[in-house]
């Protein structure tokens, strides 16, 4: 029997805080089922969820971090308290009380059972395997979607095959235009050419390093369009107007050159 | 008559794609247009000529009438304007032009076109300086036009005071949506513009090549205008300006149409 | 989806021991099923098979299952039913932290009371003060080899269980996302469909999330253009629908009918059988001929309200247009699928090809008129001005009424003539006429600047003239009628010109303008009839000296032309009188003895000589003398 060190106040301080932020979030969460109607919007639903369960799994992490204090840890009242007024002791029993609750109880009634259907002994082995599945998954899973092309207009073989060939029906050009405008047109381009009015967005997956999950994407504008004749190539350059708007103008009306200001 | 108007600049790589929206928008193909305009200004003061034009067969009486009011008014710079087509430029290719070194005469050897300046018609378009200081956020000026007659106009527009500054050639394309008329243009120049700009409107036209922008870059200038027969009703002025703001709204994410300078559509002549 | 491998996400389930023994199952089995007599082989392998499926979690999701079958309230009531759930675990799971919160504040609120305290529930503080809670460490004596092995199972039963929870999840997903792809490939797919035919697809201007596809006219009146657009959506399966929101579904069109003398003589074609009119493509082209269809009967009856002028009534769904006294057409607007109304009792199917005739023009005369709002759209506009732009009623009705009543108007002409001319054939006389119906059609020049179409098109709609022309019997007479139709502009109607050319009757100048048919045929008949009587006078001229039988030979001279009265004067006292008269049926001259030149005293003495006469018909077949060969006879100069 001995008395607490100050690093296991310091833990049994940790658990204090953990358990009043998982108080907190399941006070914000039904404060927010209270106030709406019929239900929050599911995107917050399931955020808060979040967060509780993420609680849950700190405190959990905790506890079994800090199973061997925790579990050789003996509460009992000082003998100031103040025992003698029944509602007191009724207040005391139920903090002290070490038996689960009985939905508690029938949780693990059920877990029991479930482990019973699935056949007993036999260790650990089957777990195991699952949960090296589940470990290789999510990995495995980024990796494949490494390898796709989110959110561009071609698929990744649409793209090695050439997009030239992939059949849209998008393609906008006006009806019984003259041969000018159709050439100005002029598409050429190669891959990652610069700032072209055809461009599309093409996004890339990596993932983060470091984390195993997560992806980032970036975004690269690659010319859309396959290289097809030399055309204009130059007039579809970006270039801003160098004489602004009035200057025009003033010389449609007088004949002054902008340059003669 | 009054117009109001809303103008945006567009740069060049913006043309192409800008016709489509507005095709599509207005739901038309475009309607080329090329037209020769001509600056002239006000030289003696109004109240002074009473000439009357020699070859005026062809100008109605009213438009007549309306032409004196117009030319008498004050002292401005109007414009002259003429439709050409494609067709009426000269022939002369580049190839010919680097064969020869006198220009003038390569050019009038090897042009075919049909252009026949005596048989040019001619429009008068007066425009007065946009007003001042309205609240509204348009272009708003008084206008008219009137046809001359057709050929020769600087001996008419000089018996009526009004002597030849400068001239140049407009090209673009008009759509027409409801009421108001979309131009999106740019003002092309004449090959050696100051040795002409003295003398007087040129009697024939160069290849259509050989014109450069004014712009060098090649933007183009959209126009939305719309007119409205009596200025003073104000009712008919609001909702023309409604109407020029809906299709600024429609227009939000392509270009930026907006009121003019007013300064830069001063025809006082000083 | 090729490279396809299986993973098992699931976790394999060994065999199961039987740990339960027969008496307990019995048992079960009763509690379950009831008495055995009951249970049969079928229903246990439903149950199995229900079983199999079942999810571990089952106990939970089962109630959602029929959900989809319960109608709104129920599942109104079944989400609140939810939601109270949801609130009451959270409100447990709040209730227990809040106990978990107490008894760590309290135990700290020894050492560190200050932060405990902060945390402590109110109603802690009151029951225990700061402090109060002991704690130390001991050596509890070591669990149970069978409760740890009691841990272990019920962790290894949860994680079984959550891992394929999660399996059946994600299975779920992948199955939903597949089908979801599919729909979404054969959707796209199928709008590309469209697309490719030459459709114009375009988002909604109402619905920025919405594909639509654009059938209508861009130059139809704004409420059928706006009509002109439908949503393409999606069904759950992918395939296309094409929503045109409120608007009915009903294919309709325009009905053509002709009444012939009160009674139905053609109908034009109402259903035409589209080829697989139940693929999108079908659909398309239903409503946007639907949509044509209904701007034509909504313009033709607009136009028709001006026409009341010209005996153009208009009834709620019908409107009817005269064409000629005896023949009208009748328009209205039909459903297709309904077939063969009860109304029409149809007595012939004579005019079928006429009716057909007229639904085609008007639609073609609508598109015209779209092409020319297309036109006057894309000119620069005139200033605003407070007036509003009057929108003409379009040129349907008027330009097929017109040309029918042309065609009326110009038949019953020309069948008159072939009548008058037969008779005068019949009578020896050589006279003929030509028409040309239709004059002023002419196919159009090339005009670079107008489609061709549209100047073949304009003809119709200018006001139509027919010519006939002819020679008279004397020499150097002719005639001439000009047939004009006019029922767009005023003066509307059909009028007759007529000029004559008669030599020997510089006088008559026939009316310029004749509205009426029979007028117009009366006013030729009586030019012709003048004519008969030039000839048979100037017959009369020739003779006295030409032939030998110049002697006892009378010769006639007109009395009263416009009657048709000749006389012919006898040295020897046999004066006689002849009546000419002409109709379409017939030629009938008669002749009567007229003595003396005082017509006063010639009444009694006239009737001992007999009057003769002649009449000449078309169609009799008995052989008569000629017209001139009775003159020749009758001028005898005897009684």
């Amino acid at each position: 029997m001995s008395s607490l060190t100050p690093d296991q106040i310091k833990t049994l301080e940790q658990s204090r805080q953990r358990l009043v932020q998982l108080t907190h979030s399941l006070a914000s969460l039904i404060t927010s089922l209270n106030q709406s109607d019929p239900l929050p919007s599911w995107t917050s639903l399931q955020s808060q969820a979040t967060i509780i369960s993420n609680n849950l799994l700190t405190i959990s992490d905790h506890l079994s971090d800090n199973r061997d204090l925790l579990a050789t840890l003996v509460a009992y009242p000082s003998p100031s308290y103040p025992s003698r007024n029944p509602a007191n002791t009724v207040a005391l029993e139920q903090l002290l009380r070490t038996k689960l609750d009985p939905r508690v109880e029938d949780w693990v009634a059920r877990g029991r059972k479930a482990a019973g259907a699935a056949g007993n002994g036999n260790g650990l082995d089957d777990l195991g395997a699952l949960a090296e599945l589940w470990d290789w998954a999510p990995v495995e899973a980024n990796q494949e979607a490494r390898r796709r092309n989110w959110g561009g207009n071609f698929t990744l073989e649409e793209r090695e095959q050439g997009v030239g060939n992939v059949v849209t029906g998008l393609r906008r050009v006006l009806e019984d235009d003259d041969d000018d405008s159709e050439s100005e047109e002029g598409e050429s381009g190669e891959e990652e050419g610069e700032g072209e009015p055809d461009e599309m967005e093409i996004v890339g997956v990596r993932r983060k390093s470091g984390v195993g999950q997560g992806l980032e994407f970036d975004i690269a504008p690659v010319s859309a369009t396959a290289a097809s004749g030399p055309g204009h190539a130059g007039q579809q350059k970006v270039v801003a107007p160098v004489v602004p708007l009035d200057e025009i103008l003033r010389f449609m009306t007088v004949g002054i050159m902008p340059s003669q200001r | 008559m009054h117009e109001l108007l809303l103008f945006a600049s567009v740069p060049a790589h913006q043309h192409h794609e800008l016709l489509q929206q507005l095709a599509g928008l207005t739901a038309m193909q475009p309607r080329h247009r090329l037209e020769r305009r001509l600056v002239f200004k006000a030289y003696r003061k109004p109240g002074l000529v009473t000439t009357r034009v020699g070859a005026s067969q062809d100008v109605q009486g009213a438009d007549l009438q309306r032409l004196n009011k117009m030319l008498n008014g004050g002292m401005y710079y109007t414009q002259v304007v003429g439709p050409v087509t494609k067709a009426d430029f000269g022939a002369t290719s580049l190839s010919a032009m680097s064969a020869s070194h006198d220009a003038d005469v390569s050019m009038s050897g090897t042009d075919q076109s049909s252009y026949c300046y005596e048989n040019q018609p001619w429009k008068l378009e007066f425009r007065d300086i946009p007003e001042a200081g309205t609240r509204s956020a348009v272009t708003t000026r008084l206008m008219a036009s009137a046809s001359l007659p057709k050929g020769d106009i600087a001996v008419p527009m000089n018996a009526w005071g009004y002597s030849f500054v400068t001239e140049y050639m407009v090209e673009g394309d008009v759509f027409v949506q409801n009421d108001i008329v979309i131009f999106l243009h740019r003002v092309l120049l004449y090959p050696q513009a100051e040795s002409q700009d003295l003398h007087g409107p040129r009697r024939q036209l160069p290849a259509y090549h050989e014109l450069t922008p004014l712009e060098r870059t090649g933007s183009y200038v959209l126009q939305a205008a719309i007119t409205v027969q009596d200025g003073s009703n104000q009712e008919m002025m609001k909702t023309a300006s409604q109407h020029l703001f809906g299709l600024r709204e429609q227009l939000k994410s392509a270009v930026r149409l907006e009121q003019a300078d007013r300064l830069s559509l001063d025809t006082r002549a000083k | 989806m090729s490279d396809s491998f299986t993973l098992p996400l699931r976790p394999l389930l060994e065999k199961r021991e039987r740990p339960d023994t027969l008496p307990q199952e019995i048992a079960q089995i009763n509690a379950q099923y009831g008495s055995f007599r009951d249970v049969t082989e079928e229903s246990l392998r439903a149950t199995i098979a229900e079983e199999k499926n079942k999810d571990p979690w089952a106990e939970e999701d089962e109630a959602e299952k029929p959900a989809a079958e319960v109608d709104t309230t129920e599942r109104m009531d079944q989400l609140y039913k939810r939601r109270a759930e949801i609130t009451q675990f959270a409100m447990q799971a709040h209730m227990e932290a809040l106990f978990a919160l107490d008894f760590v504040s309290l135990l700290l609120s020894k050492h560190t009371p200050r932060q405990a305290e902060l945390s402590m529930s109110a109603y802690l503080k009151q029951v225990a003060p700061l402090g109060s809670l002991n704690a130390e460490i001991v050596n509890p004596p070591p669990k149970s080899e069978a409760a740890l092995q009691d841990i272990k199972t019920v962790s290894r039963g949860w994680r079984i269980q959550n891992f394929n929870a999660a399996a059946n999840k994600l299975l779920r997903s992948a199955t939903r996302l597949e089908t979801e792809v599919a729909s979404e490939t054969k959707y796209w797919d199928e709008v590309l469909a469209v697309k490719n035919k030459g459709w114009k697809v375009c988002r909604l201007p109402r619905d920025r999330q919405a594909l639509g596809v654009q059938y209508g006219f861009l130059e139809a009146t704004p409420i059928f253009r706006d009509r002109g657009l439908a949503a393409l959506r999606r069904a759950d399966d992918g395939s296309l629908l094409l929503d045109k929101g409120l608007i009915p579904q009903k294919i309709r069109t325009v009905r053509v009918r002709v009444k012939t003398q009160g009674q139905f003589t053609g109908c034009s074609k109402v259903s035409w059988s589209l080829t697989n009119a139940d693929s999108i493509e079908g659909r398309i082209l239903q409503a946007r001929d639907t949509v044509y269809e209904e701007e034509l009967f909504h313009e033709m009856v607009r136009e028709a309200r001006i026409m009341g002028s010209q005996g153009v009534t208009t009834r709620q769904n019908l409107v009817q247009v005269p064409v000629s006294e005896e023949q009208e057409v009748l328009l209205d607007l039909v459903d297709v699928d309904q077939g063969e109304p009860a109304d029409t009792e149809s007595l012939s199917n004579e005019h079928d090809t006429l009716a057909d005739a007229v639904a085609h023009s008007i639609r073609i005369l609508l598109a015209y008129a779209h092409r020319q709002n297309l036109r006057r759209r894309t000119q620069p506009p005139p200033p605003l001005t407070p007036k509003r732009r009057h929108v003409p009623e379009y040129q349907l009705l008027r330009p097929v009424m017109a040309y029918l009543q042309h065609t009326a108007h110009v038949r019953s002409l020309e069948s008159f003539m072939g009548d008058i001319v037969g008779v005068l054939k019949a009578a020896g006389l050589r006279c003929g006429f030509t028409s040309a119906p239709f004059s002023s059609v002419r196919l159009p020049t090339v005009h670079a600047s107008v489609p061709k179409v549209e100047t073949l098109v304009k003809q119709f709609l200018m006001p139509f003239e027919s010519t006939f022309t002819g020679n008279l019997l004397t020499p150097e007479s002719s005639f001439c009628v000009k047939v004009r139709t006019n029922t767009v502009s005023p003066p509307s109607g059909t009028y007759f010109e007529i000029t004559v050319n008669l030599p020997h009757h510089p006088e008559v100048k026939p009316p310029s303008r004749i509205g009426l048919p029979t007028e117009a045929a009366a006013a030729l008949a009586h030019f012709m009839l003048l004519d008969i009587v030039t000839t048979i006078a100037n017959k009369g001229v020739k003779s006295p000296e030409g032939t030998d039988a110049g002697k006892g030979v009378l010769s006639w001279e007109a009395a009263y032309a416009h009657h048709g009265e000749l006389r012919a004067l006898s040295g020897s006292g046999n004066n006689k009188k002849m009546k000419v008269s002409l109709s379409r049926e017939e030629l009938t001259v008669q002749t009567y003895p007229l003595r003396g030149v005082d017509v006063s005293g010639s009444a009694e003495k006239g009737k001992t000589a007999n009057p003769r006469s002649q009449s000449w018909r078309a169609d009799s077949s008995e052989s008569r003398p000629s017209l001139m060969e009775f003159v020749e006879e009758v001028s005898q100069d005897r009684p």
